[in-house]
């Protein structure tokens, strides 16, 4: 693969990842060939509709899932020449929170309520750069002001049910970057905040990525917040990478016919003809449901009878757009628009 | 800069209150709860408070025999003559100290263990099983064994009720404890790369331990019971060391002429296990938001 004009090595390179998890009826595979590259100081969105591996993904990243009842039956995740996949848990745990740090969707649920802001920072700056008390202290303070959090030294000291749901997402970004990741992983980080919240987080962490030169990779369901903050888009759907382009190429002509769909469903501005929504019909398969051909074969408007004969390839149309859809790649031409309902 | 931290300065002595002091305001707002402690704090002062009597337990006044309560004795004398007031003091000594350090070192184990068993899977099951097997002989029949096989001290009687105790103080953290581990802030820690050990003290432990907490009461109250059989069975705290269960015990051939003698250490034992149960709902209520109102 020719990677677009980049260096050398990337920072993370998931190559046909596939994961499974154990299920009452046997293995079922929630992520399936996903290959992807992040590179130093990208930025990096994943959408996609609720099941459709995004989290998942990127948990096996750091390998976060639960021994024994998940697996990988193929693909890599390399970083820094290794593979996280197989790497031992010692060195894993000196990733986690270093190299590769990441934000969760539920602020309210993710710090611990026994312990202060304080102690809850330090703990990263002490497991991964042996601090002592209170130099992870005055750090800790730094960085609630890095993630402007108001009156820092105050609140350092207090636990976390004192502040609301912006502010803890705030302390869970400062938790993130304390040690100055090169990646850092942002799972819905704003589903849970109310809009205006949610903007000041996005700007946030946009500015925390320009200070600090790191990747994000932002996970969402919500197409607004990709177009927003993302520079390159990956969607997937049904555990399947099905587009990956850069952000104005992804809408301003989307190839795939689910992305088509998922842009068709956004109400706009400027069109008159926003009295009803589109919506893509059908559901998401169940990850267990044998489909023959293309996943998205059954919602699909322009299915053709070959869809459903051979699952379809991940194809580069041009540099660095990649589409999972042969009548698309086989006929697309630098013209062809995304024709719209 | 400098008015930055003029600020702070000024600001930090008025912090608000914290909120453990809110759960100890609460707790202490809380009639049950009241009750509980000013019993179970009036049995330790009297236990600590023993020698003010100034009357050894085990002097004997044989010509002084099964006096019924009076002013010299006021809660009568025994078949030895000795004073059954000064033997329930000194007996509250042996039964509280039991029971306390049942409670503590059976909710230490079980904290422990539960969080172990909650946390390393491959442990999970034998561990399970192994308290399931001591859960299913009674308590008491499990701990007469153990003191029976150990020699009749006051170390066995500890060790045989945390064992028969320490099974229940398991089953509820691994409880508590298998529904916090899925928690966010656990994987939270995770990903900030915390280890297994450092997970399950920091992050898991202090977050389950609240039900045990409770337990712990009703533990400290049912060690208290459980060595008063023990002692009554011979089996105990050996006379003359007086404990609430042996001067029941002894009292037991003479209840008819005597009653004083087996009715007051029986007092104190209600009174103690009334006083721990009152303490402990009321910690249950303030410790577990759902139940809130109803107390």
């Amino acid at each position: 693969m020719a990677a677009a004009g980049r260096s050398n090595e990337p920072l993370v390179s998931i190559q046909d990842l596939t994961v499974q998890f154990r299920t009452d009826r046997g293995w079922t595979t929630a992520v399936e060939g996903v290959s992807f590259d992040i590179g130093d100081g990208d930025c990096v969105g994943v959408v996609g509709e609720s099941g459709s591996g995004k989290s998942v993904t990127a948990l096996s990243m750091l390998r976060l899932h639960a021994r024994g009842t998940s697996r990988f039956p193929t693909g890599r995740v390399l970083h820094a020449g290794r593979d996280l996949l197989t790497a031992p848990e010692r060195e894993l745990r000196r990733i986690r929170g270093g190299d590769i740090a990441m934000v969760f969707q539920d602020p309210m649920s993710s710090l611990n309520p026994v312990l202060t802001i304080c102690d809850q920072i330090s703990e990263t700056l002490r497991l991964h750069q042996g601090m002592s008390r209170p130099d992870a202290r005055r750090r800790a303070i730094e960085l609630l002001d890095l993630v402007r959090i108001a009156d820092a030294p105050r609140r350092v000291d207090e636990y976390p049910h004192r502040l609301s749901g912006g502010m803890r997402q705030r302390v869970m970004i400062a938790i993130a970057i304390a040690c100055r990741p090169r990646l850092l992983i942002a799972d819905e980080p704003t589903t849970a905040l109310d809009v205006t919240i949610q903007a000041q987080i996005l700007e946030l962490l946009r500015d925390l990525r320009a200070e600090l030169g790191m990747a994000v990779m932002l996970i969402s369901h919500d197409l607004g917040v990709i177009a927003e903050f993302a520079r390159r888009v990956i969607v997937m759907y049904a555990g399947r990478v099905v587009e990956d382009a850069p952000v104005e190429v992804l809408f301003r002509k989307p190839l795939h016919p689910y992305t088509e769909g998922l842009m068709a469903s956004m109400p706009s501005l400027d069109g008159a003809d926003t009295a009803t929504l589109y919506s893509i019909p059908g559901r998401i398969p169940d990850p267990d449901e044998t489909i023959a051909g293309c996943r998205f074969g059954p919602r699909c408007s322009y299915a053709e009878p070959a869809c459903s004969a051979v699952p379809p390839e991940l194809v580069s149309v041009d540099g660095g757009h990649r589409v999972r859809c042969p009548p698309r790649t086989r006929t697309v031409t630098p013209t062809a628009t995304g024709a719209r309902q | 800069m400098t008015d930055l931290s003029i600020r702070s300065v000024a600001v930090s002595p008025v912090l608000a209150p914290r909120r453990r002091f809110m759960l100890l305001r609460r707790l202490l707002a809380h009639r049950s709860f009241q009750i509980g402690a000013v019993l179970v704090l009036a049995l330790t002062l009297a236990a600590i408070l023993a020698p003010l009597t100034g009357v050894d337990p085990s002097s004997m006044r044989v010509r002084l025999r099964f006096r019924p309560p009076s002013e010299a004795f006021p809660f009568g004398s025994d078949n030895f003559g000795r004073d059954v007031l000064t033997r329930v003091l000194y007996g509250a000594r042996v039964s509280l100290w039991i029971g306390f350090v049942v409670a503590l070192l059976s909710g230490l184990c079980g904290a422990v263990l539960g969080v172990i068993a909650a946390q390393i899977r491959g442990l999970d099951a034998p561990l399970m099983r192994l308290m399931d097997a001591l859960m299913s002989f009674p308590a008491i029949l499990l701990a007469l064994g153990i003191t029976a096989a150990l020699g009749p001290r006051m170390e066995s009687v500890i060790i045989a009720l945390t064992v028969a105790y320490v099974p229940a103080g398991v089953r509820i953290v691994r409880a508590s404890a298998l529904v916090v581990r899925e928690l966010d802030y656990v994987q939270a820690a995770r990903i900030a790369g915390a280890g297994n050990f450092r997970i399950m003290l920091r992050h898991i432990l202090p977050n389950s331990v609240g039900p045990l907490l409770v337990h712990m009461t009703f533990v400290f109250a049912y060690s208290i019971l459980a060595e008063a059989a023990l002692s009554f069975l011979g089996v105990g705290v050996q006379p003359p060391t007086p404990s609430w269960g042996n001067i029941i015990a002894e009292g037991r051939d003479y209840a008819t002429e005597a009653w004083w003698v087996m009715l007051f250490p029986g007092l104190g034992i209600s009174l103690a296990a009334l006083g721990l149960n009152l303490l402990g709902d009321g910690l249950r209520d303030v410790l577990d938001p759902r139940l809130k109102g109803t107390g």
